[in-house]
């Protein structure tokens, strides 16, 4: 696969000397043509200046970002193969859907008959054929969606950027979308470059996904890696729920990447240990476990013991708050059955998990 | 029923005793002046005090007067060009303090900008009048360049207010998507920003045509002989006698003025959106 972005050593700030703002530190990364990459992270992380340094709308105050191999570092963004989905969409409202559509081909001075064939192919791709003469102002905004979508493919760009443009629908309009968006990059073969603060759309559509936090890559790979092997305590936390333990370490490298922990109530139990931490043995250290990998078994059986503090009802499922025998906290999730109702408060249950399901993190 | 409850409870100036009396007494003094004098244009007699009959005379007074005729054509024609000039320079102002980012200095050259809004006309006539006369010595020019000059710096906030409001509720994102879309900066200014811009133009045309049609200090400080205004001709007949004919004359530019804001109100309403 070859590469369609590639980014060295990029940084930006904003403002000069000690006052400087560092939007993004020292980025490297590379996007395969024809993948679907996401720039996942909380508001302020730096993906969305990330996102506009590729489009051409910021410069990077240092470092070089290649598209498709031809260094664009200083064109303006109309002199770069990629076009933008923008969070608000950003639609011409004194142009008709189809001139919205048409507006690209035309600045690049297509000729009027292509621009009307490939305007009536990009309404069929989003399926707003019947919408071609409407103004933006008499569209829905899921509709709206639709238009700046094709309007940014109607030129055939090499990547097509995503400024967390579902964020603005409502959830069930945000579903189809996500099915929507995914088979149109899987159409047109397009590489889509995603942001959003939205872990689910992100896990659901992304090939990859970036985890950013404080202009910084924390985490880059496909959605199993970054919800099973998170590398750090943010990445676990920002992405799905997670039990945060404070255990002691017991036994270290038992074999490449496992240690032993002791959990509450003096059973050991193996963990898998990330090679770039080495806490001493017989320290506090934190080890995650997700909430749907933990099964409840009857009382006095199981790695752990634990009293049912409360239950949430979920509708697929239900939240069990749980105290551990040493009082730490644990959240287990269980899917609702018609003929298992779940436990009152006051129940006792032991708990089991499968091997490898709980990791040590760095602090 | 809880919001009902707060709306009931809430501070209203209309309860408050004699607020029907100042209005309906603030309306009176508002409109029934002009009434009265559109009413008397079409009285049969002189009279400005008793109705003597309907009759359209003092409007063919009016008509077949050449100098009303000459200083009407001369107002329109000020306007019009001063409106024009004051546009365009307020277009090129509004675009400068919005779409450039902030620079030091910007609260400044807003508020210079909006000189007229705040130095007293009064001021700014006789101003006018000791510069206008320097240079009436120095180059002998003694044309309609003064009044023109004057007009359309006096126009230039009433034409950049409507245009600046226009332009700071335009998205920049679509001028950001023009430019994603292949537009060069000219492209985009043409296809996007200026289409999005006509109607606070137009609207600040309309507002600049009609401060300079209106205007009496500025013009009566800085014209030549023979440079009436349709207003400053008025305000010399007055002088004189006040005959039913400058009634008309009023009417007329009422109607005038009259259609104008409505244009204006309809094109700031309908295209605005």
């Amino acid at each position: 696969m070859s590469q369609e972005i590639e980014i060295t050593g990029l940084n930006k700030s904003f403002g000069q000397g000690a006052a400087a703002f560092h939007a993004l530190r020292a980025i490297d990364l590379t996007i395969a043509t024809g993948e679907f990459f996401t720039l996942l992270g909380p508001s302020g992380c730096g993906k969305t200046t990330l996102l506009r340094i590729i489009a051409g709308f910021e410069e990077p105050s240092t470092g070089v970002l290649r598209i498709n191999g031809k260094d664009v570092t200083g064109l303006g963004p109309d002199k770069r193969p990629i076009n933008t989905v923008f969070q608000s969409y950003a639609l011409f409202p004194h142009m008709s859907v189809a001139q919205n559509i048409g507006f690209g081909l035309k600045m690049l001075g297509k000729p009027k008959s292509e621009i009307k064939a490939t305007v009536a192919e990009m309404l069929q791709l989003v399926r707003m054929e019947a919408m071609a003469d409407r103004l933006p102002s008499e569209i829905s905004g899921g509709q709206q969606q639709r238009v700046a979508l094709a309007r940014a493919l109607a030129p055939r760009p090499r990547v097509l950027l995503l400024d967390e443009p579902l964020s603005a629908l409502d959830l069930k309009l945000r579903k189809e979308m996500q099915s929507e968006l995914k088979r149109l990059q899987t159409e047109t073969g397009i590489t889509f470059v995603f942001v959003t603060h939205d872990q689910e759309e992100a896990l659901t559509m992304s090939d990859r996904i970036a985890v950013m936090s404080a202009g910084e890559i924390l985490q880059l790979g496909p959605p199993q890696e970054i919800y099973n092997a998170p590398v750090n305590r943010f990445v676990a936390d920002f992405i799905g729920d997670t039990n945060f333990l404070r255990l002691r370490l017991r036994v270290k490298a038992v074999a490449a990447g496992e240690a032993v922990l002791e959990l509450p109530g003096g059973k050991q139990a193996s963990a898998r240990l990330p090679a770039s931490i080495s806490p001493p043995v017989g320290s506090l250290v934190t080890a995650v476990i997700r909430p749907e990998q933990a099964e409840p078994t009857p009382a006095g059986q199981g790695e752990m013991q634990a009293v049912v503090a409360s239950a949430t009802f979920f509708g697929t499922d239900t939240h069990l708050h749980l105290l551990l025998d040493d009082a730490q906290g644990f959240v287990l999730r269980r899917q609702n059955r018609p003929d298992q109702p779940s436990p009152a408060p006051g129940t006792k249950l032991g708990l089991t998990f499968a091997p490898g399901a709980l990791r040590v993190l760095e602090d | 029923m809880m919001g009902c409850a707060v709306a009931r409870s809430r501070f209203s100036i209309t309860r408050l005793p004699g607020f029907g009396l100042i209005a309906i007494l603030t309306f009176v003094m508002l409109y029934l002046p002009i009434v009265i004098l559109v009413a008397f244009s079409f009285n049969e007699g002189i009279s400005q005090s008793r109705w003597e009959g309907f009759s359209l005379q003092w409007y063919q007074a009016a008509f077949n007067n050449s100098q009303v005729r000459d200083v009407s054509l001369r107002s329109l024609w000020l306007a019009v060009t001063a409106a024009s000039f004051a546009t365009i320079l307020a277009t090129l102002a509004a675009l400068g303090t919005t779409r450039v980012g902030r620079f030091p200095g910007q609260t400044m050259i807003y508020a210079l900008i909006n000189q007229p809004l705040m130095v007293p006309e009064i001021v700014t006539g006789i101003a006018l009048l000791i510069f206008v006369a320097a240079i009436k010595v120095q180059t002998g020019y003694t044309g309609m360049g003064y009044l023109v000059a004057a007009h359309t710096a006096f126009c230039i906030p009433f034409a950049y207010l409507p245009i600046r409001a226009r332009l700071e509720t335009l998205d920049h994102a679509l001028e950001a998507a023009a430019a994603d879309l292949y537009a060069s900066p000219i492209q985009a200014f043409r296809y996007i920003t200026l289409p999005l811009m006509v109607p606070g133009i137009l609207a600040g045309f309309m507002l600049g045509f009609v401060i300079s049609l209106d205007t009496v200090v500025i013009t009566e400080f800085v014209k030549s002989a023979g440079q009436d205004t349709l207003p400053t001709y008025m305000l010399g007949q007055l002088r004189r006698s006040v005959t039913p004919e400058m009634n008309a004359i009023a009417t007329l530019f009422l109607a005038l003025s009259l259609m104008i804001v409505t244009a204006f109100f309809f094109i700031t309403r309908t295209r605005g959106r």
